[in-house]
């Protein structure tokens, strides 16, 4: 009995994943949790494992974008054939504007003989395809089993037809196409590692800038052309899954919003102090103190209670202040970056804040994080100060208004009376979406920060 | 062709047979009616009320139980040119007279060269949900349609109940008029005249655009209850009753297939080798590249009608099993 | 096995007319019989034939006391029905050879032969399938109230069937005008009537239906006769059916002449029966009694000779059933 490789729901609002790369050939015999594949959402990528034993055989190709619970092949057992079914993948449906892939000549082929050859459409599908001149190939079925019926086909006949170009034709989703001209970006020359555009590939487009030629001649990855003539390519790092992700929602956070940034200077030497009492009674507990980083990001949570114009996110053209804070923490791993989110971070105590910190991370370095709790930051805070950096210009994470910055805890000074004493200071850096906050009440959000930190008792309430 | 909705004039199924009955026994002295308990009872479900009163004991005539000599006797009548009705009360008891049925009634215009005419009407009674139990409770019409020489039908409404009785009587063949047990009681309009309806010409009960239903006998109240809730959902039924399966109206089914692109056939009789697969392969063969969904079919499962209630009821198709049939034909990711 | 018996005296007198007419229909049966089935033998035509031959006195008997319009329904056996019955040589060969021409034009064959212009209400391939028609046959009588009767012919076997019991029950019950007429050959196809049933004397049966019962020689075409104008005349009265047993002998097998060629019965019960052959007896009485020559009976067979060399030629001239026309007559339209 063959076993489905389905495309697994990361999160709850999970709607679409894209198979960035089979990691393994049709033929292969698997093994359980043997790595089958790199799936790649907006959030990140996942390795997809196989959950039985069996011999491979692929439903879809690299790039092909679904929904969860869509086959993308089969683990066989000796001599099995592949069940009849699945010919073209299908995304599901988003909107009123259907979301539906249309699958390349040639690779629709492979994915149909690999799975038994074998086309269903009913026979009224075939004669309205006949009547409206539509060619079944790029038909998605929707019937039981994958069946085209006539809806399919006349759904077909009312979308626009796909871009033909002098080259050999790419395919590429009606909805990356739409996200390429929202960009200004010629379909064509879209780099794709497989001939076949997706949405990441086309995120990736925007992401590496402007392509905007429309002109013929792009048989090879665009880069490459642009590159002038005395320079060689020493190594391509291609800008898909996570990398691709970054690229894109930085800059469309850029492009979308009216960022600024405060710096603004605190005094550590209370929190420091407060550390080292406690540092004591922790370890007789056998609990690791609260991190610098903890009690920052607790005073962040607090001051957002104070100021929650600063907790906001805009709609359209409304400015929805949120009731509830969830603190997104700028997690480094691998590769990039990654923001997992603390639920109701203001309502946790320091103790279970800086655990839950701790684990978070830890999850996202071993790659345990789930999409879930990758999603639903009401605000960030992010931090360079291991790096030696000060103050720096964090980006807003789409869909909130303010990002705090963290740089390094230094040594200054400063006068008390006519004495010169030490102090240990570091830079917040706050940036913010200045079409929802001035910079008036961002500089009053720093304050409070400010005196949270000078008082920590405060914060380990 | 609809039933027509003029006046409001409303019968019970069983007082619109009757009503025929009388008046096609008024009007032609060559009819006569004989059968168990029709006289003096006026017939166990009371189709024939009246009948003895009005036409006397020469023409309405109580039998012994005795099914062939009861067919028999309607054959050799027929034969010689009078209109016999000879009532089979329970459709399970054809069994009993099949021999005169199959054999002799529906042949003898045939074997005998075209000489012979046997204008002969059987009238009974078939359906279950009455926990009657096996041998009371059948639906036989794809026996008796599969019978060349005979013609078969099932009102589905009072309207219906009058007309095809008028019109089997009037007919020159041996004809099977097959009333439903659970429907007497229903009413609807029935014109006061005497009418017939014509034999082999479907009834649309119901237009509609997303799927056919094609159903018989009961289910067809069935089926229109079901299209209610399905106009709910947006989803438009358009509803045929063929009225006579044997003549079958092909036509006007293939008609509707061919607009709406998908077919649920309903009928209480069981589904394998039930009248829907007559009427299904019939279907493909004309509509073939008309289909968007293979015909579908809901009937009673492979077993005989069981007598307790719970299993009776999940043995018959009724209105929520049509419409949740409708749907998954609809169904589409 | 039956006992050969002497003629009986007859109650009416047999007359020059009487003697030849009976002579006639007999020889008329004997050689249609004897011909038809050298021809089925020979393979020059089809089908298979059951033959009366030995038993003519039984039909020539029981027709020679009926009318036209009085109906007569026949069995398996049915030629010689048929024929006494008045049925023409040309359409019963042209039947017999599957001819446009025959009574049936060729849709029914010997099992099916029909003459409604004689009353012939047609052969029957059911063992008791007529037996109920021929109820209908008189009830038509009697509700027409036309002095016409109707006559079953049927054998020992048949009245072990259900339908016998129904309509003999059925006819006394409402007196209906319908004769009986057993035709007891000591055999129900192979099996010899001791294997077959308890009774010697069928006609005992009659007595539980509630109607009277009759054994007649069924040699004796004039004893047969008296029989049958006794049970007319009672009908007629409105005294309802008679059973009459008519102890008679086929001289060939169950079909053909030497049919399956299984040997079931004695040769030397077949040759006792022939010493008391029925044609023979009838020419005994007629030229011991001065009632016709020999030379009168010589030229019956000589004339039916000629007869049934024309009919064949006839049948063989005929056309043969056009297959683009095998759905007409299905159905009266």
């Amino acid at each position: 009995m063959a076993i489905e490789i389905l495309l697994p729901k990361l999160g709850l609002t999970m709607d679409e994943g894209t198979v960035d790369e089979w990691l393994v050939a049709d033929g292969t015999v698997i093994t359980m949790g043997m790595p089958l594949l790199r799936l790649a959402t907006d959030k990140i990528d996942v390795d997809v494992e196989a959950e039985g034993e069996g011999i491979l055989q692929r439903a879809v190709p690299d790039g092909a974008t679904l929904a969860p619970g869509s086959v993308l092949g089969w683990l066989l057992a000796a001599g099995e054939a592949a069940p009849e079914g699945a010919v073209a993948p299908v995304a599901a449906p988003a909107a009123a504007d259907a979301v539906v892939i249309t699958t390349k000549q040639g690779t629709a082929d492979v994915a149909v003989e690999s799975a038994g050859g074998r086309a269903f459409i009913s026979p009224n599908a075939r004669r309205v395809a006949t009547e409206l001149g539509i060619d079944l190939s790029n038909v998605v079925g929707s019937g039981p089993g994958g069946r085209i019926v006539s809806e399919d086909v006349e759904e077909a006949a009312s979308r626009p037809a796909p871009a033909v170009s002098s080259e050999p034709t790419k395919a590429v989703s009606p909805l990356a196409r739409r996200d390429a001209q929202r960009a200004g970006i010629d379909v064509a020359a879209i780099p794709t590692a497989t001939g076949y555009a997706s949405r990441a590939d086309v995120r990736n487009a925007i992401a590496s800038g402007p392509t905007q030629s429309a002109s013929a001649a792009v048989a090879t990855s665009a880069a490459v052309a642009q590159l002038p003539a005395y320079q060689e390519t020493a190594s391509i790092i291609p800008m898909k899954g996570m990398r691709g992700t970054i690229a894109a929602r930085m800059q469309q956070s850029l492009t979308e919003m009216a960022q600024l940034t405060h710096g603004f200077e605190v005094s550590m030497d209370a929190v420091v102090a407060l550390r080292t009492e406690m540092k004591d009674q922790y370890s007789a507990l056998g609990v690791p103190v609260p991190s610098l980083n903890d009690f920052i990001v607790r005073a962040a949570a607090l001051a957002l209670r104070q100021h929650p114009i600063l907790n906001a996110t805009i709609v359209d053209r409304e400015i929805h202040l949120l009731g509830r804070i969830h603190m997104g923490l700028a997690v480094s791993v691998p590769g990039g970056l990654m923001v997992p989110v603390i639920r109701d971070a203001d309502r946790l105590s320091l103790p279970a804040l800086a655990a839950t910190t701790r684990d978070l991370a830890d999850r996202c370095r071993n790659g345990s994080i789930g999409l879930d709790e990758l999603e639903g930051g009401t605000f960030a805070v992010t931090s360079l100060g291991t790096y030696g950096v000060d103050m720096f210009t964090p980006v807003v994470n789409p869909g909130n208004v303010g990002i705090l910055g963290v740089g390094r805890l230094r040594d200054s000074g400063k006068w008390e009376g006519d004495a010169w004493v030490r102090t240990q200071v570091l830079t917040l850096s706050l940036t913010f979406d200045h079409r929802a906050v001035d910079g008036a009440p961002a500089a009053e959000y720093l304050q409070t920060m400010a005196e949270l930190l000078a008082r920590p008792l405060v914060l380990v309430s | 062709m609809t039933t027509p909705e003029t006046t409001t004039r409303e019968l019970t199924y069983v007082k619109a047979f009757n009503e025929g009955m009388h008046q096609v026994m008024a009007e032609d002295p060559d009819v006569f009616l004989i059968g168990e308990d029709v006289a003096g009872y006026g017939g166990v479900f009371h189709m024939f009320d009246g009948l003895l009163t009005e036409f006397g004991d020469r023409r309405v005539k109580d039998t012994p139980i005795a099914e062939q000599a009861i067919i028999g006797l309607g054959v050799g009548a027929a034969a010689r040119g009078l209109r016999p009705v000879c009532d089979l009360m329970f459709m399970d008891f054809v069994g009993v007279a099949m021999d005169q049925i199959f054999n002799q009634a529906a042949k003898m215009k045939y074997m005998f060269g075209g000489n012979v005419s046997v204008p002969l009407t059987i009238t009974t009674a078939g359906g279950a949900g009455m926990s009657a139990a096996a041998q009371h409770s059948q639906s036989l019409e794809a026996w008796l349609a599969h019978v060349p020489g005979l013609k078969v039908a099932m009102p589905a409404s009072a309207y219906d109940a009058k007309g095809l009785i008028v019109g089997a009587i009037r007919d020159d063949n041996p004809t099977i008029v097959v009333l439903n047990k659970r429907m007497l009681g229903v009413k609807g309009h029935v014109p006061e005249e005497l009418y017939a309806i014509p034999f082999g010409v479907a009834n649309v009960v119901r237009e509609g655009t997303d799927v056919t239903i094609v159903a018989i006998g009961r289910m067809v109240p069935e089926a229109s209850k079901a299209a209610k809730k399905l106009e709910d959902s947006g989803i438009s039924v358009e509803i045929i009753d063929p009225r006579t399966v044997q003549p079958l109206d092909t036509a006007t089914i293939v008609d509707s297939v061919k607009k709406t692109n998908r077919v649920l056939i309903v009928h209480e009789a069981v589904e394998f080798g039930g009248i829907g697969a007559e009427i299904s392969s019939q279907i493909q063969e004309a509509a073939f590249d008309y289909l968007d969904a293979p015909v579908a079919r809901l009937a009673a499962p492979f077993a005989p009608v069981p007598y307790a209630p719970i299993l009776e009821n999940a043995y018959v198709p009724d209105a929520p099993r049509i419409e949740a049939a409708v749907r998954r034909l609809l169904e589409r990711r | 096995m039956a006992t050969p018996t002497e003629a009986l005296d007859e109650v009416t007198p047999a007359t020059r007319e009487l003697v030849l007419d009976l002579h006639r229909r007999m020889v008329r049966i004997r050689r249609f019989e004897e011909r038809a089935g050298k021809l089925v033998e020979s393979g020059d035509m089809p089908g298979f034939l059951h033959l009366y031959v030995g038993q003519e006195a039984v039909a020539a008997g029981v027709c020679s006391a009926l009318t036209d319009a009085d109906q007569i329904t026949s069995t398996h056996r049915g030629h010689g029905h048929a024929i006494a019955k008045g049925a023409e040589f040309r359409p019963m060969f042209a039947e017999l050879y599957g001819k446009t021409t025959g009574y049936c034009k060729g849709r029914g064959g010997s099992m099916h032969i029909v003459d409604m212009n004689r009353g012939m209400l047609g052969a029957n391939a059911i063992v008791g399938g007529g037996i109920p028609i021929a109820l209908g046959a008189g009830f038509a009588s009697q509700y027409r109230n036309d002095g016409t009767v109707a006559v079953t012919f049927f054998g020992d076997g048949a009245t072990n069937i259900g339908a016998f019991h129904e309509s003999a029950n059925f006819a006394a019950v409402w007196d209906l005008p319908v004769i009986f007429v057993c035709e007891n050959n000591g055999y129900a196809e192979f099996t010899s009537q001791a294997n077959h049933m308890r009774l010697t004397d069928i006609a005992e049966r009659a007595a539980s239906y509630g109607m009277p019962g009759v054994i007649v020689d069924g040699m004796d075409a004039l004893a047969v006769r008296e029989a049958t104008i006794e049970a007319v005349d009672r009908a007629k009265r409105g005294e309802g059916p008679t059973f009459i047993e008519a102890k008679t002998y086929r001289y060939f097998d169950h079909q053909g002449i030497k049919g399956m060629r299984i040997p079931y019965r004695d040769p030397a019960e077949v040759e006792a029966w022939r010493t008391r052959d029925a044609i023979a007896l009838i020419e005994a009485i007629g030229t011991e009694r001065g009632l016709a020559t020999a030379e009168e009976f010589a030229a019956i067979w000589a004339q039916t000779e000629a007869e049934i060399e024309d009919g064949i030629e006839f049948a063989r001239n005929s056309p043969d059933p056009d297959p683009a026309d095998i759905l007409d007559d299905v159905y009266t339209v």
